[in-house]
């Protein structure tokens, strides 16, 4: 950190940089390739769970983490992404990815759309907006639920079975749908570290500093402040796509405002400032509860834990349990040199 | 001549010692009073346990009985483990839960099931994993319209119907307005049999889905008497029964309307909760015959519950279904061969159940192996007295809601 | 066109629960520059207290002491223990911070209590104002009434009273305000309290008026923001006229076809076209 930068020490620092976001793609692919092995179908499905809600919360961690915006409506993204991908997936029976990227790009849009009004306000106004967004699309979502193969704009049968989303060919199975949501998390997650160590990811570093600066410094303040919200749009969207293979659809009810709030406040807790906070988050949101209930605590308890844990990790842990970890690792490596 | 008067008395008081005894002491499965020690048959149930309503009641009861059934000799010696998960409301975590019991602890079948969100997510693997769900509560239409799922209750929109046409025979209503709470699957779905009903016998019913969160009960019921109607059918999870109530009761509804409810609202907490303007003004269709009924198998459910339930597990309506389950699941089970019970045995064997009787239940429960199953399509009504409820219908009035033709065709098929 | 009076004569129940609530969060805000979360938990625990003080035959005053005394523990406890460890970070942190304790009320009601149903009935439910073939409740009278009252009190309270001048000091700017002499534990103290005291009398009214259920309680906070947020966070008398705006408009969408089944999206609707609409005003929070 006070060392001069020479030519060398920046080719070094680019070289290490790649091989960070190399090590990052690899381990998360290895989970992916492992976890099978190991564990049984509850907790596949819970890991797959995990893993696509980590997808969501490395976009709540970038708006946060690079540009400190609060987003309290991610998940109601993650809602219209998935409704796409199943509307797409039954009605015009479209290939899996084309339904994960339609969700994807259909859920960065709507951010982007709902991020312009938002584009002046900071803080709490921010926060109590996308809150207010959040709302809104609960009681719609409830009302209108998600389509399982019928006909019309909604997408809703009547009358006969519901269908699930077919899941691609080469991940029908519980263990490989695992692998094939790793892959996509691999892929997003390399997606965000690319343009954090781009000119994006200067760019926002500078308009968190502030408005002024950023502009003085010649940077498109709108252009970069929208494209982050399509981001992690695009992030929420992808995660929703994947949850709705996952499970086969969707349901109205399970989007409330609520979720919304847990999903930022637990990517706070798991990190906002690196990759392995949102994978944290993502277990966080689904494996640590599922665990409570595997080991029979009732559900409420786990509630109250939760809210304690909550607390526990905003009061001593800052930069997430991940920064914890990671300042820890330091202090090891540290005392480990003479 | 002494003496056999003598021997009379005697023999009568031992009689009723004994009846009073056996009274006390549940009757299940083989009732030999061996515990069984066997190769444990696994069975399993989803619940809906954590969320705005706990629906466990159902599962417990059904563990109760099985708990019974181990102390008196098992399936032929096979005691049976039912293991209960919470699916708290939310669809992923049913389909979790399904996977653990399917798929890792290899269920031969599913008894006492009660959630609102896991029929839709889990039938279709049910359906391929051949496993049939004999279930305690089922809520949602995709409850009622699977192939291996089977409700022993009757679900909202039988419910509705039931007491509509109560609510005209009773009350000769003309126009009635149904409460629906605007879930996809229910708010579409669960008024209508009513509406239908009625369409067929000149009784006007229309329905009012309401959003389930709203913080004001007032302006639906104004909407709701806005129409001038002779009966309000309440169609709705008592949480929110209760507030409606309320306002009909604040706007001085409840003597000029007709107020009546599907089977929600059928909980001892609620005639004391709603108060004593309801009392005697408000009717509830039952799914199965009243919790203080003297019907021997009716009895010997409570005998159960007070035996191998724990104090906390609730003894209503839910948990007389769970027991129900059980009990159809043991019968089906006992008549197998004890070496040769796999899942797909044991789901033929719970197709085959047709004629089972019990007074717990208006008419015989039967599965069949149609593409979907209701066959608990009738019940008698109650009504709020005092702090509790009585019986007003004489006996049961059965559901003519134009869905079931394809059902009381089937009926007609098996002879009940 | 169907008679539009009679639901908004019934929205002004539902207004006035917004209005207080509103008021409520507004108040903490104002004097702490936190957003509280766990204002509805707070306020459905105190309920269900009451409930229980109820049961067990205890008069009126005094369960409805008890309550209220239970949510401003709770507060207390909250304001003098937790926050302060989290001073030091920014608004959306600290109010973070109170959604944790909303989740260990919440879980701890809803264990404790379990799920059946209940009502809270107040002795104001008796009587009624007829209106226009709506009645209204003393007890929403009540409400609406004590909105008014404590927007006043609250008003005078911040603008001319000392520690209100302190409140405002520390919310704005705390470290500053320790250093030029403002006791910071008193003012602190006063802050949650009276939070505390408001989340309980609200707690009371709501369960009667709405549903006593803690869930419903706890999550009615999100509607009282958008009234909060029309207010801009820091107008009294605009809040309170927002959440009876909010709920007149959400009991006459019961006539809108169509619309009806989406009504309880109203007061999101609302709060997002008053951001848009005066976007300028609000560009600093």
């Amino acid at each position: 950190m006070g060392h001069p930068m020479t030519p060398d020490s920046i080719q070094r620092e680019r070289r290490a940089a790649r091989l960070a976001l190399l090590r990052m793609v690899l381990v998360v692919l290895a989970i992916g390739a492992l976890v099978p092995w190991l564990a049984n179908a509850y907790w596949i499905k819970t890991l797959t769970s995990s893993l696509a809600l980590a997808v969501a919360a490395a976009g709540v961690a970038l708006l946060y983490g690079q540009l400190g915006l609060v987003s309290l409506c991610q998940y109601s993204l993650l809602g219209v992404g998935g409704w796409v991908a199943l509307r797409v997936g039954h009605g015009l029976h479209w290939p899996f990815e084309a339904c994960v990227l339609a969700g994807g790009l259909s859920a960065g849009v709507v951010g982007m759309l709902a991020g312009l009004p938002a584009l002046r306000l900071k803080g709490l106004y921010l926060a109590l907006v996308t809150l207010m967004l959040a709302g809104g699309f609960q009681v719609v979502i409830s009302a209108t639920g998600f389509p399982d193969g019928g006909d019309g704009f909604l997408g809703r049968i009547s009358g006969s079975e519901r269908l699930m989303l077919p899941r691609p060919a080469i991940a029908q199975g519980e263990g490989a749908y695992f692998a094939y949501v790793a892959a996509w998390l691999a892929a997003i997650l390399a997606l965000l570290e690319v343009h954090r160590r781009t000119r994006a990811g200067r760019s926002w570093a500078l308009i968190r500093r502030g408005e002024a600066v950023a502009e003085g410094a010649g940077v498109n303040v709108l252009l970069y402040q929208t494209w982050a919200f399509g981001l992690a749009g695009v992030c929420a969207g992808v995660a929703g796509a994947l949850l709705a293979g996952a499970v086969g659809q969707l349901d109205g009810r399970a989007f409330a405002a609520s979720e919304s709030v847990m999903l930022f406040a637990l990517s706070l807790i798991g990190g906002a400032y690196h990759w392995v906070g949102a994978l944290v988050a993502g277990l966080l949101l689904r494996a640590v509860p599922s665990l409570l209930v595997d080991l029979g605590v009732n559900g409420y308890l786990a509630m109250v834990f939760f809210g304690a844990a909550l607390l526990h990790a905003l009061i001593t842990a800052p930069r997430g349990l991940v920064g914890q970890w990671l300042a820890a690792l330091q202090r090891l490596r540290a005392k480990g040199r003479p | 001549m002494k003496i056999t008067l003598l021997g009379i008395v005697a023999a009568t008081a031992l009689l009723a010692t004994g009846a009073a005894m056996a009274q006390g002491k549940p009757v299940c499965g083989l009732n030999n009073g061996k515990a069984a020690s066997g190769e444990p048959i696994a069975l399993g149930a989803v619940v809906g346990k954590t969320g705005p309503d706990d629906f466990s009641a159902s599962a417990l009861a059904s563990q109760a009985y099985f708990k019974c059934v181990n102390a008196n000799g098992g399936i032929n010696g096979r005691p049976v483990e039912l293991t209960i998960v919470d699916d708290q409301w939310n669809p992923e975590v049913a389909a979790q839960a399904a996977a653990k019991l399917v798929k890792d602890r290899k269920v031969l079948a599913m008894v006492g099931s009660s959630s609102f969100v896991e029929c839709g997510v889990n039938a279709k693997m049910y359906a391929q994993e051949n496993v049939m769900v004999i279930a305690g509560v089922g809520v949602p239409r995709e409850c009622f319209f699977a192939k291996n799922y089977v409700p022993v209750n009757a679900g909202p929109r039988v419910s509705a119907t039931v007491v509509a046409m109560h609510a005209a025979q009773q009350y000769k209503a003309k126009k009635m307005v149904c409460i629906i709470p605007n879930i996809p699957s229910l708010g579409n779905w669960a008024c209508d049999g009513a509406k239908d009903w009625g369409k067929a016998n000149g009784v006007d019913v229309s329905v009012i889905a309401i959003d389930p969160g709203s913080p004001d009960a007032t302006s639906t019921i104004l909407q709701a008497a806005a129409t001038k109607p002779d009966a309000i059918i309440l169609n709705v999870p008592k949480g929110i029964m209760v507030p409606m109530l309320a306002a009909a009761e604040q706007q001085g509804l409840a003597k000029k309307i007709h107020f009546v409810s599907s089977t929600p609202a059928y909980n001892f907490d609620v005639p004391k909760t709603i108060g004593a303007a309801w009392n005697g003004n408000f009717d509830i269709h039952l799914e199965f015959m009243p919790v203080e009924s003297a019907g021997a198998d009716n009895m010997n459910w409570k005998a159960t519950m007070e035996a191998f339930g724990a104090k906390s597990d609730p003894r209503d309506s839910f948990a007389q279904a769970g027991y129900l389950a059980a009990r159809i699941v043991t019968e089906a089970l006992l008549k197998m061969d004890p070496k040769k019970i796999d899942r797909a045995s044991v789901s033929t064997a719970l197709r085959n159940v047709s004629g089972f009787k019990s007074d717990i239940l208006c008419r015989p429960f039967y599965v069949g192996d149609g593409a979907r199953h209701n066959a608990n399509s009738s019940g008698p009504i109650a009504q709020v007295s005092g702090n509790g409820f009585k019986q007003v219908s004489s006996g049961c009035l059965m559901a003519a809601d134009p869905e079931l033709s394809d059902l009381r065709e089937q009926e007609k098929k098996l002879g009940l | 066109m169907p008679d539009l009076l009679p639901f908004l004569i019934s929205g002004l129940g539902v207004g006035a629960v917004y209005a207080l609530s509103g008021v409520g969060l507004v108040v903490l805000y104002r004097s702490s520059g936190v957003l509280n979360f766990a204002f509805g938990a707070l306020g459905a625990v105190a309920a269900y207290v009451a409930w229980s003080a109820l049961e067990h035959e205890w008069p009126l005053p005094l369960a409805a002491l008890a309550a209220v005394a239970t949510s401003v523990a709770i507060s207390l406890a909250y304001g003098r223990l937790l926050a302060p460890r989290l001073a030091e970070r920014e608004t959306t942190v600290r109010s973070i911070g109170t959604l944790g304790l909303a989740l260990v009320v919440l879980g701890f009601t809803e264990w404790f209590w379990g799920e059946q149903p209940r009502r809270l009935v107040l002795p104001t439910d008796a009587g009624a104002i007829e209106f226009a073939d709506v009645r209204l409740t003393y007890t929403r009278v009540l409400g609406l009434a004590a909105a008014l009252l404590m927007m006043a009190a609250v008003g005078l309270l911040l603008a001319r009273t000392r520690i209100g001048l302190a409140m405002r000091a520390l919310a704005d700017q705390r470290g500053l305000s320790a250093i030029l002499g403002i006791r910071v534990l008193q003012v602190d103290t006063a802050a949650w309290v009276i939070s505390g005291a408001f989340a309980g009398v609200c707690g009371l009214l709501l369960a009667n008026i709405v549903r006593l259920q803690a869930t419903v309680l706890t999550f009615l906070v999100i509607p009282a923001f958008a009234a909060a947020i029309i207010g801009r966070l820091s107008s009294l008398p605009v809040t309170v006229a927002a959440g009876l705006a909010i709920g007149m408009l959400e009991a006459v969408a019961v006539l809108v076809p169509g619309f009806s089944p989406f009504r309880t999206a109203t007061p999101f609707l609302i709060a997002l076209l008053a951001i848009v609409l005066w976007r300028d005003a609000s560009r600093k929070a």
